[in-house]
């Protein structure tokens, strides 16, 4: 049933991506169609994942397609189902966002390829989550490499996302490398000539502890550029932002989660048991990437850019929750270790919601504006009057302000954190403590820069002509935004039932249940979580909000019941109030970019040109940029060294083919050499 | 049942309503240090009274998160006045949360804050919000640090589960003593108390919070006002109820009640005796040299929590 199901939404995929090329004439047909056969795809993948979740039965089934090593064999357990359905709510409401967003550009450039794309990268990502095979597994992988490069590069005439492409094929190719490295070391120990992941599952028990490591590390690396945890992150900031907004909120919403998915298989099922030192490395890499994310995020100005960094922040923290759930696991604290991958998968699910509805709005503000500059917008609230309020529900999710959604995993995570005393190691209890000062510092530092995201291209007055003339978006693309931001409320209000859905992958990865951790009260009915540090239920929290408002909004009427307002300019010392009289996001920050210049090594030039007298200024110049010092310290020279041996070597290229050939034999006799020996 | 009535209508009147008379006692002590008769110790109330009662001026450039911002930051400290133990270590919406909700709470209100700061395009707004939200971002780590250390030694992140532990918790551990001399300085912080800032002033340099609420006025400015002194109550109640918790009733009677209420005002009292010392004898610390300030908390926390490890 689950397998006609899941062939159905895999030929609407594919039948979408060449319905999309057909139409050169009518290309808005051919893009409405295809998007309209994702979004229902997506519909049949939501199925698949439910049902697999509510059966709580793993399914396993073989492609037809015989050849002499693959098989095309697929398995969809607890995790990979909850991978589906968030893939699959996002590309479902991605599709039918894509609808309005392509207007864009409709009649400007082919959007044939947009839509062929499009829905092969969707298709990818599904396929990379249920593949059970290692070969196949990296042919999808490399698919959703190549489609969402085409999408990076989409609006290729610009050089700037010529470069983030390049930049992003660079980095996933050698992602590509380090997994398929750690597969290849691990085949070598499975005795059986099969890719198949079952004869994967607990090669950990067989491997020497020096291989292990080694996979680990090659792991780590390698998924850890697609998931752009710092400092491996470089394409991540380049790439979200060029590609379409429909696109980039797929990439940073869910495709950076098939790295998360890859961590989890790997660490929890291929490699068990693992020494604790792994999870603490995990946990450290996810603490500075959730810092360092976020410090880059809030000196931004390019409102996706800023997105694309505070996904390298989520991802951390997602990280953080993995590697303290791996440092519990192998103390065999497993209810612990159960309850930090709920708080990580949590927050995984929650990243996807609100980063896609972030994305999205910000898609809205390019669409309206055709800036992503928000030092440009300003004003929108009274343009944009449907984007401003969701844009403001994604903003303080992220910012983790109860009662929204992202509170609830942050509070996980902080419960998971503070379990960390029950660790026998002193170094670890320590560890966790400063992680959690760590993830409570980033909450902070997520805040103010989304008050800034938000403040700054939403209030006040507009500050260019853009943001003047800005209009409301096409309703489906508020709607399709209004459903994610509807999402965020519900995951916030109901976190009991998230988690039930969640604890499944306990039961299958770590054979434990803490269905009994998550109970409910009665009293007003709440939906109470429960660890064995405490509770919370945000639900009621709203419900005793909502009652003491009523309350003081009464209370206030009748103490003055002629209340008026008086509109009145804004006093600006007695010049009548300008744009530019307002904060900008670059004056904002300029505390943190104060207090952090270690890290930022901010560079400042004011020029200040004078006519006749010094006391008449005519005009002032203000630069101010912030230096990348993992660009500058790491990644510059790591190039120059490369290109310095390629320079070297280069005199093997002749050109002729014979010499080639012979290249290629002699490689062949050593390798063969090195397999006999 | 009586408890889940009267309980929250208490805590609420005990938080609202003596909120504003801590800070007529801090100005009036201040004042006596300044050799100053100072207003009198129910000028806050009047103060209140008076704006409440007038109309307000809203800028036109200001949207709608401009006047749902007072409500949002009044509700916000109500809810949290819910989830404190205040006379009796039963809170009333025990169930709803711990002190990581109200953290985040805090930051709510702070969030509306801040955007309304920056929603009437006035330069001084913006000034206020940024500087508000550094302080935060640097105060919240010590601030965290320092309730884990309760957190572990009292085994729940609950403060009522809390303020019941440390009843009962009779050694005198030094991990302790170094997390609220933590908090204290994270409490000056979070209430914009000197020498983090002034809350007398309007001058450009110096404003942080005052920047930020510039433009509010009649009810808007009564309730943020009234929120602001009611945040920091509670959190002076928060430090009090967890690292000293005498007195605090662990039932629900008349009598244990009566003498918690007079514990908590005299604690409370002690403690905002204490800033008025500290406002009078420390002059304002420039805005770049807080983090230091700030940093010294949080080396304080972190040292409580490997103390405690240590220790124990």
């Amino acid at each position: 049933m689950v397998e006609h199901l899941f062939i159905i939404s895999t030929t609407l995929f594919a039948s979408g991506s060449l319905f999309a090329l057909c139409f050169y004439k009518w290309q808005k047909l051919g893009n409405t169609i295809s998007l309209i056969l994702a979004a229902i795809a997506s519909c049949f993948n939501i199925v698949i994942a439910a049902s697999v979740l509510l059966n709580q039965s793993a399914i396993r089934f073989n492609f037809p397609l015989h050849h002499a090593i693959i098989e095309y064999n697929f398995f969809i357990d607890s995790l990979s189902a909850i991978f589906i359905l968030v893939i699959s709510v996002i590309s479902f409401i991605a599709s039918i966002y894509s609808l309005g967003y392509t207007k864009l550009y409709v009649n400007k450039r082919d959007t044939r390829f947009l839509g062929f794309n499009f829905n092969f990268f969707l298709l990818s990502m599904i396929l990379v989550i249920t593949a059970n095979n290692a070969l196949v597994f990296m042919i999808v992988w490399e698919l959703m490499t190549l489609v969402s490069f085409f999408l990076v590069i989409f609006e290729y005439e610009n050089p700037l996302h010529r470069k983030a492409g390049f930049v992003y094929l660079f980095m996933s190719y050698i992602c590509a490398i380090f997994i398929s490295v750690a597969f290849f070391i691990m085949f070598s120990y499975v005795n059986i000539w099969t890719f198949d992941f079952d004869s994967f599952r607990y090669a950990g028990d067989i491997m020497p502890a020096i291989s292990k490591n080694i996979v680990f590390f090659l792991v780590l690396i390698g998924f850890g550029i697609k998931a752009g945890i710092f400092p491996l992150h470089l394409w991540l900031p380049l790439a979200h932002p060029a590609a379409p907004g429909n696109v980039s909120m797929v990439m940073s919403g869910v495709m950076i989660k098939t790295a998360i998915y890859g961590f989890i298989r790997f660490y929890f099922e291929f490699l068990t048991p693992c020494p604790p030192w792994w999870g603490i490395i995990v946990l450290t890499i996810g603490a500075t990437s959730a810092i360092l994310g976020i410090l880059y995020a809030l000196m931004e100005k390019d409102i996706k850019t800023l997105l694309a960094y505070s996904s390298v922040e989520n991802i951390g923290i997602i990280l953080i929750s993995i590697g303290l759930s791996m440092i519990f696991k192998s103390y065999n604290l497993t209810a612990l270790s159960s309850l930090a991958l709920v708080a990580g998968l949590y927050h995984m699910l929650n990243h996807a919601v609100f980063k896609s509805l972030l994305f999205g709005c910000a898609g809205n503000i390019y669409y309206s504006t055709h800036t992503k500059n928000i030092e440009q917008l300003g004003g929108l609230i009274k343009r944009l009057q449907i984007t401003a309020p969701l844009f403001l529900v994604g903003a303080l999710a992220i910012s983790a302000i109860p009662p929204l959604n992202g509170f609830m995993s942050e509070w996980l995570v902080f419960q998971s954190l503070l379990n960390g005393f029950d660790i026998p190691s002193v170094i670890v209890k320590v560890l966790t403590a400063i992680c959690g000062a760590t993830v409570a510092l980033t909450g902070a530092l997520v805040a103010t820069c989304f008050v800034k995201a938000f403040g700054i291209s939403f209030l006040a007055l507009p500050r260019s002509e853009h943001a003047q003339h800005a209009k409301e978006v096409p309703v489906i693309m508020y709607v399709s935004m209004g459903l994610l931001a509807g999402l965020c409320v519900l995951m916030g209000l109901f976190p009991a039932k998230i988690m039930m859905v969640i604890n499944h992958v306990n039961i299958d990865l770590l054979d434990v249940n803490i269905a009994r951790a998550i109970i409910s009260y009665d009293w007003l009915q709440t939906d109470t979580l429960q660890t064995n540090f405490s509770v919370v239920s945000t639900k009621s929290a709203s419900v005793f909000g909502l009652m003491l408002l009523a309350i003081t909004v009464g209370a206030m009427t009748l103490i003055n019941l002629s209340f008026t307002k008086k509109l009145y300019e804004t006093w600006t010392c007695g010049i009548s109030p300008e744009p530019r009289f307002g904060y900008t996001a670059t004056a904002f920050t300029k505390p943190f970019r104060i207090i952090f210049s270690n890290l930022y090594r901010p560079r400042l030039e004011i020029k200040t040109t004078y006519s006749v007298f010094r006391y008449f200024v005519k005009s002032i110049l203000y630069v101010s940029e912030i230096t990348p010092i993992f660009e500058k310290y790491f990644y510059a020279p790591l190039s120059r060294y490369v290109l310095g041996i390629s320079n070297k070597v280069r005199w093997i290229h002749i050109g002729s083919v014979h010499i080639y050939l012979i290249y290629i034999f002699i490689t062949l006799l050593i390798s063969l050499l090195v397999i006999r020996w | 049942m009586i408890q889940l009535v009267i309980l929250p209508i208490l805590q609420i009147v005990v938080i609202a309503g003596l909120s504003p008379l801590v800070k007529g006692f801090i100005n009036k002590t201040e004042a006596r240090f300044q050799c100053r008769r100072g207003p009198g110790l129910f000028q806050p109330y009047y103060n209140l009274m008076k704006l409440l009662r007038k109309d307000a001026v809203v800028s036109e450039t200001a949207s709608w998160i401009f006047t749902a911002t007072p409500y949002v930051a009044f509700i916000s400290v109500l809810i949290i006045a819910l989830l404190v133990p205040v006379l009796s270590s039963t809170v009333p919406a025990n169930f709803t949360g711990d002190i990581i909700l109200v953290i985040y709470l805090f930051a709510l209100g702070r969030f509306f804050l801040a955007l309304s700061s920056l929603d009437t395009g006035s330069a001084f707004g913006g000034m206020g919000g940024s500087r508000e939200m550094t302080i935060s971002s640097m105060a919240e780590p010590a601030m965290m640090l320092s309730v884990f250390t309760v957190a572990i030694i009292g085994g729940s992140t609950n403060l009522s589960n809390i303020t019941q532990a440390m009843l009962h918790y009779k050694s005198l551990s030094p991990s302790l003593m170094l997390a609220l001399a933590a908090l204290a300085i994270v409490i000056i912080a979070e209430a914009g108390r000197i020498p983090i800032d002034n809350p007398f002033t309007h001058l450009e340099l110096t404003m942080i919070h005052e920047g930020m609420i510039l433009e509010f006025s009649g009810r808007y400015l009564a309730l943020i006002e009234w929120a602001s002194s009611m945040k920091l109550l509670i959190l002076l109640t928060i430090l009090v109820n967890t690292f000293l918790p005498w007195g605090v009733a662990s039932g629900f009677t008349f009598q244990a009640l009566i003498i918690s209420f007079a514990f908590y005002i005299v604690k409370i009292g002690f403690f905002a005796f204490l800033i008025a010392v500290v406002e009078s004898s420390l002059a304002k610390v420039r805005l770049f040299r807080i983090p230091n300030l700030l940093g010294t908390s949080f080396i304080l926390a972190a040292l409580a929590i490997i103390t405690h490890y240590i220790v124990s």
